[in-house]
C-alpha cells in the first residue's frame, strides 16, 4: 500500500489529519442513525428479524468499498489505472467484481440472518421479505457506492491527496448512510 | 496481461466477507435480544451507526498505519516498548476522544431538543461517551493483536485486519452501548 509516512512520525499530524475526516464522518453517521431510528416500527412490528441483517449489511458495504478503494489507491499509485474518468479494462474488472461481490454477499447475509433468526426462535420471521430487502439494498447501494468510490479515488489522487487515507474512511461512512436509506426504501417496497 | 482478475478478487474476498457477515450478525443478535429496551428508548437505534461507524473508522486508520509500518519494518510484531507503536496508539486515542466527545455532545443536543430534560440528557451524553471509550479500547487491542498475528503468520495485514476488526468493532459497539444505556438510563 502506498501510504506515505514521514520519517519522524508526529502524533500531532496524525491527529489533525485523522480528526478532520473523522468529524465529517461522525456527522454523516448521525444521519444514518436517524434513518435507523425512524425504522423502529418496521424493525419491531412488521419485519421482525430484519435488525439481524443490518449490522452485517452496513459492515459489508464498508468492506467491499474499502477494498475497492484500497485497490484503486494502489493502482493509481503504481500507474495501473490512470487518473481520468474513462472506462479502462482494469477499472471495469474492479467495478464489476465489487458489484458481483455485493450481490453474492448480500444474498448470503439474507440467508444467514434467516437461519440465525430461526435458530434463535425469532417469531414470525418474513423469510422472502428479509431476503429481498438484503439483496435489493445490497445491490442498489453497491452500484451507487462503486461509482462514488471510483470518482472520489480519482479526484483525490488528482488533487494530490493520498487516496489510501481519504477514500476508505469516507466510503465506509457514506456507505453506511446510503445502505440505511436503501434498506429503508427496500423495506417499504417489500412490505 | 491484465493486472486484476475478476476470479481472483471474488475468490479471495468472498470467504472474508462471509466470515465478517457471520461476526457482525452477532451484533444484530445482541440488538434483537434487546428489542424491549429499544422500544422503550428508541434513541439507542440512532446511536448504533455512529458508535460502530466511528469505532471502525478509527481502528481502520490504525490498522492501515500498522500494516504499512510492519511492511516497512518501523514496527516489529511484538508487544513491549516501541516508539512508533506507542505514537500510533496515542494518536488513535487522542483522535477517538476528540471525535467521540463531539458525537456525544451532538447526542446531548438531540436529547435536549427532543424534550429529555437537562439531567437525563447529560447522563445520556456520558453513557454514550463511556460506551464508546470501552468499545474503542477493546477494538484497538484487537487491531494491534490481529495486525501482528497476521503479519507473523505470513498474511498481508492490509487484506485481513480491517474487515475482521470492523466486524469485531460492531459487536463491541452494540454491546457496550446497550450495557451503558441500561446502566445509566435504567431502561
Amino acid at each position: 500500500m502506498g501510504v506515505v509516512m514521514p520519517r519522524e512520525l508526529s502524533v500531532k499530524t496524525i491527529v489533525i489529519q485523522g480528526l478532520a475526516i473523522l468529524l465529517l464522518c461522525a456527522i454523516i453517521e448521525i444521519f444514518a442513525g436517524n434513518v435507523l431510528e425512524r425504522m423502529k416500527e418496521q424493525l419491531a412490528v412488521t419485519l421482525p428479524g430484519l435488525i439481524l441483517a443490518i449490522p452485517p449489511l452496513l459492515d459489508l458495504r464498508g468492506n467491499i468499498n474499502g477494498a475497492l478503494a484500497s485497490r484503486l489507491g494502489t493502482a493509481l499509485h503504481t500507474g495501473v489505472i490512470e487518473p481520468k474518468l474513462s472506462m479502462s479494462a482494469e477499472l471495469k474488472v474492479n467495478i464489476i467484481s465489487s458489484i458481483i461481490l455485493s450481490f453474492l454477499a448480500s444474498t448470503t447475509i439474507g440467508i444467514l440472518s434467516i437461519g440465525v433468526g430461526a435458530l434463535f426462535g425469532i417469531q414470525s420471521i418474513n423469510v422472502l421479505g428479509i431476503l429481498a430487502i438484503a439483496i435489493i439494498a445490497g445491490v442498489v447501494s453497491g452500484i451507487i457506492l462503486a461509482a462514488i468510490t471510483v470518482v472520489v479515488s480519482i479526484v483525490a489522487y488528482f488533487r494530490g491527496w493520498d487516496p489510501d487515507n481519504v477514500t476508505a474512511p469516507l466510503m465506509a461512512t457514506v456507505g453506511d448512510l446510503l445502505t440505511m436509506v436503501s434498506i429503508f426504501l427496500a423495506a417499504f417496497l417489500v412490505v | 496481461m491484465a493486472v486484476y482478475s475478476l476470479r481472483r478478487i471474488l475468490w479471495e474476498s468472498y470467504p472474508v466477507l462471509v466470515l465478517c457477515a457471520a461476526i457482525s450478525l452477532s451484533a444484530g443478535l445482541v440488538l434483537d435480544s434487546q428489542m424491549g429496551s429499544i422500544k422503550a428508548f428508541p434513541l439507542i437505534l440512532a446511536m448504533v451507526p455512529p458508535i460502530n461507524g466511528i469505532n471502525n473508522n478509527v481502528c481502520s486508520i490504525l490498522g492501515a498505519r500498522l500494516a504499512s509500518a510492519l511492511h516497512m519494518g518501523t514496527v516489529e510484531p511484538k508487544l513491549g516498548k516501541q516508539r512508533v507503536l506507542r505514537k500510533n496508539t496515542r494518536a488513535t486515542w487522542l483522535m477517538s476522544i476528540g471525535v467521540f466527545w463531539f458525537t456525544s455532545a451532538i447526542f446531548f443536543g438531540i436529547a435536549l431538543i427532543t424534550g429529555m430534560g437537562l439531567a437525563r440528557s447529560i447522563m445520556l451524553m456520558f453513557a454514550f461517551f463511556a460506551a464508546s471509550m470501552v468499545a474503542i479500547a477493546v477494538t484497538m487491542l484487537c487491531t494491534i493483536g490481529l495486525a501482528f498475528l497476521s503479519y507473523v503468520k505470513g498474511l498481508d495485514p492490509d487484506n485481513v485486519v480491517i474487515p475482521i476488526v470492523t466486524s469485531i468493532g460492531d459487536i463491541m459497539g452494540v454491546t457496550c452501548l446497550i450495557i451503558a444505556i441500561k446502566l445509566v438510563m435504567g431502561v
